[in-house]
C-alpha cells in the first residue's frame, strides 16, 4: 500500500527539528501533551546544527555545533517525543493533515495543532553564469564545512554579503581550503556601523571578531561594495568578473568554487497551502506569514516558531520555539493565564534585544538596488524552468502585474522548487521596473507538493487492480 | 458613467472568444473580470484537445474548435503554444476493451475519426505505452495548448481587438430599464450596456441570480499533478476507456497529469485543496500507462473549478425574459471547444441563424 493513514491523533505536530522546533516540541511534551516531531532530516538540529550523516564513522574534529545537535536529541530522547525524521512534508491540509514521504511510502498523520519551525532557506541574487557547476550557496557551503567537515574545493570564492560570509571564510581557512577573494555587496562603514547593534549580542559579536581576525590574519582580499556579475566555465575552473559597484571598476580572477548567498528567505510553503495571511516585511526577510506578538497565525492552531514569521537567528529561534509553544498551552487551557504570563514576559524581553542584533544583520544583507539593475537582461532567474530577465519584463511589458499572472505566462516559479529561489529576485526586478512598492506584486500562491514527490518512491509497486475503482467519466 | 455596446461579465475562454469575435465585427465590447482575464478554469485546465474524452453530441463543437486550436496564430495571437498530437486511448481490462469499443462507436457516430486498433499498432505509435493493454482507440485529431498562456494570448488580442478589459472587477448588481443594463461593481463604478453576455464560468448560478433566474451549477474541483521536465518519455496525448486520464508531454518536458480525479474547494472563497488519496490514484494510473513516468518527481499539483449543469450539457444563447441578454458556460471539454462556441454566440448575437437549442437554458426553468 502506497498511502498510510495513521490513525492516531496528536495534539501537536511540529513541523522541523531545528532549535526551535526542538525547545517547543519539548515544551509541550513536558505538560504532558501528544506530540510529533518531523523533520527530512535524519536527525535533529535543524539547518545550523545539522547532524553528520550516520555513515561518518569517526569525524576528528567535533565542532560547537555538532555538541548542540548532540544535547538537541537527547532533550527530544528524554521526554519520549515521537520522532519522524527521514520524512519531508509535502502537503498540509486543514484540521489538520499532514502528509510526508519517507524511502518507501507516503503517510498521513492528524493532529489539533500545528507549530511550523522550518526555518528558512537562502536567498541567492542572480547573476550571469550562477547556474554553472561549481557556484553553491554560501548556506549550503555552512552545511558541507559543518556537517560533512570538508571543503568544496581548494580554492573558493565567497560572495555575497552579511555574516555568513565571515562564517564560512573562518571554517574554510580551518579546514585547510584557500579564498581567492571575498566579494561582499555591503561597504566596511555598514560593517562598522552595525558592529555597535551587533555587540548587544556578545556572545555571537566574539565569534564575528574570531572569524573577522582569521581573514585578516590570512591576509584575503576582501571587495567591498562589489558584485560578481560574470562567471563562466574555463579550464583551471572557473572565470569571473567582479564589479565594484561604486567605482565602476572590473577585476576579473580565477577560482574553482563560488559561494554565494545575500541573507536568508523565511520559508513559508506550509502557511501559503494554509492560506494564512502574509505579510512583506523587507528586513524580517520578505514575505512572512503574519502572526501576533505571541507567533499566533492567521489560522486557528498555527503557531510559528523560529525564522517562518521573520528571520531572527539561532538564538532567538529557542525562544520563539517557547514562546509559540506557551501560546499554544495557554490557548488549549493547559496553562493558567499567570503561567503563560510569567513564562512570555522574560521571553518577550529577550526577544527584543535579539531584534536589535537581528535588524543590524538584516541591514548588512539588504539589497542593493545596483545589483538588481546589474543583472544582465540575458540572465537566467528562474532556474528550474530557465526563464531569463527579458522574459519576465516582455510578460510585463505585456501587462503582466502580479506574480502569479507572471508565473503563468512565463512558466516562473513553476518548476521543482516552486519559486523558492527566485521569487524574491523576480518581485526585486519587477519592483524596480514598474516603480512598484514590492508588496503589490503579491507572492506565489502556495501550491502542494511543497517539495517534489517521487513517483517511485511514494506508489511502490501496485497491481492495477489496487488502483481507486472511479465512476466513468459522462458520455 | 461609462458606456458600451457589449458587457461581458467573466473573461474566460467563452466570454474572452465571444467577444474577440464582437469585437472584430465592429461592436464595442466591455470584458469585466473580478479577478484577471483567463485566471479561472480557462487559465489553469489540462489543455488537453482530445475526442477521446469528449461528450459524443458535444464532439462536432470539439473538431471545430479544435481546428480553431490549430491555427490561433490567424485568429487569436502567436502567444499561445499549441501541438497536434496523435490520440491513444486505452484499455487495460477486459470489461475495459468493452467500454472503450462501446463508447469509441458511440464517437464515431457523432463525428469523431475514431478507430479500435491492436496492442501492436498503439505500440507502433507510441512504443513508451503499457505493453499489458488490451486494445486502444486510436484518433488522429488531438493535441494540447500549454493553457497557462491563454491570459496572455487573449489579453493581447482582445486589447488589438480594441476591446476594453476591466480587471478586478467584481459585479455585485445588475439593473434594466429603457433596454439597458447598468452593471454596478463591488467598488461602486457604474457601466451601461445595450446587452450582455453572463460568462463567469463556475460562478454562472450566481451571476444569473443578478438576473432572477435559478438554475442550479455544480462546482467540480479538479486537480492538475506535473512533474518536473524530464527527456522525452511519450510521443502521444494518452487518455483511458473511462475517461479518468488525460496524459501528455509538453515540449518543455513537464508531464501532465489530470482525469478529473477530484480534490476539495468551493466557489465561494475560490478555495481548493488537494486530496491526496485521489492524487496518488490519479498517478498510479498515469505511472500505469506510461510505466516510465516512475522515475520522475511530482513538481506541482493545482486545482481547477469546473462548472457542470444537472444533464452536464453547456448553456449558450438567450436569458429568457430579457432582451438581449445572453449566457455562455458549463461546457464540457469547455477548453477544446470555447473558441467555437463563443465563435457561435457571437454569430447568433450578430443576427445569424444559428441553431443553439441544444444548449437553451430554458431546459432548467
Ligand atoms: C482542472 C481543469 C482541467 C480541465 N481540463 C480541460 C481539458 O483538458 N480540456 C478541455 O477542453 N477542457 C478542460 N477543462 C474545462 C475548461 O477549462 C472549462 O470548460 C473552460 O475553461 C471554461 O471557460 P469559462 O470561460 O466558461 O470559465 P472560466 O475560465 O472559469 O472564466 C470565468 C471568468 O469569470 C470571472 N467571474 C466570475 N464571477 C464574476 C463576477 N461576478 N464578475 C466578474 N467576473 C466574474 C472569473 O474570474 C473567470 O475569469 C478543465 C477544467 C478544469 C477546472
Amino acid at each position: 500500500m502506497a498511502i498510510l493513514i495513521n490513525n492516531r491523533k496528536y495534539d501537536v505536530i511540529v513541523i522541523g527539528a531545528g532549535p526551535s522546533g526542538v525547545s517547543s516540541a519539548v515544551n509541550c511534551a513536558k505538560k504532558g501533551l501528544k506530540v510529533l516531531i518531523v523533520d527530512l532530516n535524519s536527525n535533529t538540529g535543524g539547518q545550523i546544527y545539522r547532524a553528520p550523516p550516520k555513515t561518518y564513522k569517526s569525524i576528528s574534529k567535533k565542532l560547537k555545533e555538532n555538541e548542540i545537535q548532540k544535547q538537541l536529541s537527547n532533550e527530544i530522547k528524554k521526554f519520549k517525543i515521537e520522532t519522524a525524521y527521514n520524512h519531508t512534508v509535502w502537503q498540509v491540509s486543514p484540521g489538520f493533515k499532514v502528509n510526508a514521504f519517507n524511502e518507501t511510502s507516503t503517510i498521513q498523520w492528524q493532529s489539533k495543532s500545528l507549530i511550523i519551525a522550518t526555518g528558512t532557506y537562502e536567498k541567492i541574487i542572480p547573476f550571469e553564469g550562477w547556474t554553472i557547476p561549481g557556484v553553491i550557496g554560501l548556506a549550503a557551503c555552512t552545511i558541507i564545512l559543518k556537517a560533512h567537515h570538508f571543503i568544496p574545493s581548494k580554492k573558493i570564492v565567497l560572495a555575497g554579503n552579511g555574516p555568513l560570509l565571515m562564517l564560512v571564510a573562518y571554517y574554510v581557512i580551518q579546514f585547510g581550503g584557500k579564498i581567492d577573494a571575498i566579494v561582499d555587496t555591503s561597504s566596511k562603514i555598514d560593517w562598522i556601523k552595525s558592529s555597535f547593534s551587533l555587540m548587544t549580542n556578545p556572545k555571537n559579536f566574539r565569534d564575528g571578531i574570531k572569524w573577522v581576525f582569521k581573514i585578516f590574519l590570512n591576509r584575503i582580499p576582501v571587495y567591498s561594495n562589489s558584485t560578481i556579475e560574470k562567471a563562466f566555465e574555463v579550464d583551471e575552473g572557473i572565470k569571473l568578473k567582479i564589479r565594484n559597484l561604486k567605482t565602476g571598476k572590473a577585476k576579473n580572477i580565477i577560482s574553482e568554487t563560488i559561494a554565494i548567498g545575500h541573507g536568508l528567505i523565511p520559508s513559508t510553503d506550509i502557511t501559503r497551502l494554509l492560506r494564512a495571511e502574509h505579510i512583506y516585511d523587507e528586513q524580517k526577510g520578505g514575505w512572512i506569514a503574519k502572526v501576533d506578538r505571541f507567533l499566533r497565525s492567521s489560522v486557528r492552531g498555527v503557531y510559528l516558531a523560529g525564522d517562518g514569521a521573520g528571520i531572527s537567528g539561532a538564538l532567538a529561534a529557542s525562544d520563539k520555539g517557547l514562546l509559540a509553544s506557551s501560546t499554544l498551552l495557554y490557548d488549549e487551557k493547559i496553562i493558567s493565564q499567570k503561567e503563560f504570563d510569567q513564562n512570555t514576559y522574560k521571553i518577550l524581553k529577550k526577544l527584543d534585544k535579539y531584534e536589535v542584533f537581528s535588524k543590524a544583520i538584516s541591514k548588512l544583507n539588504s539589497t542593493p538596488k545596483k545589483i538588481i539593475e546589474n543583472i544582465d537582461n540575458g540572465t537566467v532567474i528562474c532556474r528550474c524552468e530557465d526563464i531569463t530577465k527579458s522574459e519576465i519584463l516582455r510578460a510585463v511589458d505585456q501587462g503582466a502585474r502580479d506574480i502569479n499572472q507572471i508565473k503563468s505566462w512565463t512558466r516562473l516559479g513553476m518548476g521543482p522548487c516552486q519559486g523558492r529561489t527566485c521569487q524574491y529576485a523576480a518581485s526585486k526586478i519587477v519592483a524596480e521596473y514598474l516603480n512598484y512598492e514590492i508588496d503589490n506584486l503579491g507572492y506565489l500562491t502556495g501550491r502542494s507538493p511543497i517539495r517534489p514527490v517521487p513517483l517511485d518512491r511514494v506508489l511502490g509497486d501496485f497491481d492495477y487492480e489496487k488502483i481507486t475503482k472511479v465512476e466513468a467519466a459522462p458520455l | 458613467m461609462t458606456e458600451t455596446d457589449v458587457a461581458i461579465i467573466g473573461g474566460g475562454i467563452n466570454g474572452g472568444s465571444t467577444g474577440l469575435e464582437l469585437a472584430k465585427n465592429g461592436l464595442n465590447v466591455t470584458i469585466i473580470d473580478k479577478n484577471f482575464i483567463c485566471r479561472g478554469a480557462s487559465g489553469v485546465n489540462a489543455g488537453t484537445l482530445t475526442m477521446h474524452m469528449t461528450r459524443a453530441q458535444l464532439i462536432p463543437y470539439a473538431k471545430k474548435g479544435w481546428e480553431l486550436w490549430m491555427n490561433t496564430s490567424e485568429w487569436l495571437s502567436k502567444e499561445i503554444d499549441v501541438e497536434k498530437k496523435n490520440g491513444l486511448c486505452l484499455a487495460f481490462t477486459e470489461d475495459e476493451e468493452k467500454l472503450l469499443i462501446e463508447r469509441s462507436k458511440i464517437r464515431k457516430y457523432y463525428g469523431a475519426d475514431i478507430s479500435i486498433i491492436s496492442i501492436k499498432e498503439a505500440q507502433r505509435i507510441d512504443p513508451n505505452i503499457n505493453s499489458s493493454i488490451k486494445c486502444a482507440a486510436f484518433c488522429e485529431m488531438d493535441g494540447y495548448v500549454s493553457a497557462n498562456q491563454t491570459g496572455n494570448a487573449y489579453s493581447k488580442a482582445l486589447k488589438e481587438n480594441k476591446v476594453k478589459i476591466l480587471e478586478n472587477y467584481d459585479v455585485s448588481k445588475i439593473d434594466y430599464h429603457k433596454n439597458k443594463y447598468v452593471i454596478i461593481f463591488k467598488n461602486g463604478e457604474k457601466l451601461t450596456a445595450s446587452s450582455i453576455i453572463l460568462a463567469t464560468g463556475v460562478n454562472l448560478e450566481k451571476t444569473l441570480k443578478l438576473l432572477q433566474i435559478n438554475i442550479k451549477i455544480k462546482c467540480l474541483p479538479q486537480q492538475l499533478i506535473v512533474s518536473e521536465r524530464m527527456p522525452k518519455i511519450m510521443d502521444t496525448v494518452i487518455t483511458v476507456a473511462n475517461g479518468k486520464l488525460s496524459l501528455k508531454q509538453f515540449k518543455n518536458g513537464t508531464v501532465l497529469i489530470g482525469g478529473g480525479w477530484p480534490g476539495i474547494g468551493n466557489i465561494e472563497d475560490n478555495y481548493t485543496e488537494t486530496k491526496p488519496e485521489n492524487l496518488i490514484g490519479n498517478m498510479m494510473l498515469a505511472c500505469h500507462a506510461i510505466p516510465r513516468l516512475k522515475s520522475s518527481r511530482v513538481a506541482r499539483v493545482w486545482l481547477g473549478l469546473e462548472a457542470e449543469t444537472d444533464d452536464a450539457m453547456p448553456i449558450i444563447g438567450e436569458i429568457p425574459n430579457y432582451e438581449n441578454a445572453y449566457v455562455i458556460g458549463s461546457i464540457h471539454s469547455g477548453y477544446t471547444s470555447g473558441p467555437y462556441m463563443g465563435k457561435l454566440l457571437a454569430e447568433k448575437i450578430l443576427g445569424k441563424d444559428i441553431d443553439l437549442s441544444l444548449f437553451d437554458i430554458k431546459r432548467f426553468l
